[in-house]
């Protein structure tokens, strides 16, 4: 007999990231994290194997072009905090409405504004790679 | 107390070495940015606790923010770590005139020059020509050491295992104080050398004469006591039988200006006392004391140790 399968009707189809998930919330810095560590390993790596003074040139594209990647990721988290959570990155009024609508809200913002550090971060962690030529 | 690191032979800001200089620019310019942003700041603060309450229209007060709290930090922040990057990777690139391997060692200095007649060895004092680039080859015999004379440069960690690299381009003649900056157990604070920079012909002489095996003859008594009380096991005298590697070299012991790893004045009163009682001199060091060694013995040993020029 064939397992049932569990019908999901088209548009509720649970997402990991959506209006009342806080998953959003640890996209970004889980983002940054990443990109963090494997520029470490990379680099790490590669001088070990190579010994000092060997040139970062592949190594520094490899770390700027996964940035470009995670910087493109996140801002596909933001557009996804601004559509899908109403999050806007700069609030004039409290958001203090005790609601599905108020939660999204505050998610959102805070999303939004991790979504920029974590850009920032990352951008933090190329530019040593750019400057830096050799191991 | 505050200002007692900014003078004498130790002041990183007496702009003695070009690395020095680099690293004063970009505290002067940090200090000053850091005074207008606070003072902004702060001016902000009291607008903000004088002014009427009127609500600021929410373009201008989310461009400000935007513009203020996003972009600002971010290229200022990001300027200063390219800065200091360029700083970095100059005061660390692989070429010198000269090449110097120092290795930190509990506690005191092995310095080794790299000439092409061969390696020079000597210890805690370093001398360097006026004007040329010295590339430190850094390393560590057994626990984390910091190499740093503050008047000419940088300073640069030495790890056990890992060879790290540092410029010092001198600027002005002078003895400037050197010491390690990490932590490094007991005696770490009495691990100090002299950093002397010199005129490049009065240095080439000095390295020259460094470099001549020292002037003993094998029937000093002296260096008879040296070897009977087993001192060669440790300490090198070049041109002797006595070749120990584990202490500093003593070959031209008495040209430097300091005891110790530059602690004491190099007389033959702070040498005898050294022998004698070497752990009330520099507690925790590997050297055993010799309490035994007196009255003439010790003089003559002490006289043939001042003899080592």
């Amino acid at each position: 007999m064939a397992p049932r399968r569990k019908i999901v009707p088209p548009g509720d189809a649970p997402r990991v990231i959506d209006q009342g998930s806080v998953w959003i919330l640890v996209a970004a810095p889980s983002i940054w994290a990443a990109h963090f560590l494997i520029s470490y390993w990379v680099a790490a790596i590669w001088c070990a194997k190579l010994g000092r003074g060997t040139s970062l040139a592949e190594p520094r594209w490899i770390i700027a072009g996964l940035g470009a990647l995670c910087i493109g990721a996140i801002i596909g988290l933001a557009v996804l905090a601004v559509r899908r959570y109403g999050g806007v990155f700069v609030i004039f009024e409290e958001i203090t409405e005790s609601s599905e609508r108020g939660r999204d809200r505050f998610v959102g913002h805070v999303a939004l504004l991790l979504c920029v550090l974590s850009a920032a971060a990352i951008l933090f962690t190329v530019i040593p790679g750019m400057v830096l030529g050799q191991c | 107390m505050v200002l007692a690191g900014c003078g004498g032979r130790h002041n990183w800001l007496a702009a003695a070495g070009e690395e020095a200089r680099a690293v004063e620019t970009l505290f002067w310019i940090v200090l000053v940015g850091a005074g207008v942003i606070w003072a902004l700041v702060v001016g902000l603060a009291v607008y903000a606790h004088r002014a009427e309450a009127k609500p600021h229209r929410e373009r201008e007060a989310r461009r400000f923010i935007l513009w203020g709290g996003v972009a600002l930090p971010v290229l200022v922040v990001g300027g200063l770590l390219i800065w200091g990057l360029l700083i970095l990777r100059d005061i660390t690139a692989d070429d010198g005139a000269l090449t110097v391997r120092v290795d930190g060692e509990r506690w005191w200095w092995r310095v080794i020059y790299d000439t092409p007649e061969g390696p020079v060895t000597t210890a805690n004092e370093i001398r360097l020509p006026l004007g040329e680039r010295a590339l430190f080859r850094l390393t560590a015999d057994d626990v984390i050491h910091s190499f740093w004379v503050p008047a000419l440069g940088g300073k640069m960690d030495m790890i056990p295992g890992r060879e790290t690299t540092l410029a010092l381009t001198p600027r002005r003649l002078g003895n400037w104080g050197g010491l390690c900056a990490e932590f490094c157990g007991g005696a770490h604070a009495l691990m100090r050398f002299d950093a002397i920079v010199m005129e490049p012909d009065d240095f080439a002489a000095w390295l020259a004469q460094e470099a001549q095996p020292a002037r003993v003859a094998m029937d000093d008594p002296g260096f008879a006591i040296f070897a009977e009380e087993g001192c060669g096991a440790c300490h090198a005298i070049r041109g002797t039988e006595a070749q120990g590697p584990v202490g500093p070299d003593l070959t031209h012991l008495a040209s430097r200006d300091k005891l110790g790893a530059g602690i004491y004045d190099m007389t033959p009163e702070n040498i005898a006392r050294w022998i004698t009682e070497t752990d009330a001199m520099k507690p925790d060091i590997d050297m055993p004391s010799y309490p035994g060694l007196r009255g003439a013995r010790l003089d003559t040993l002490v006289s043939f140790l001042m003899s080592l020029e």
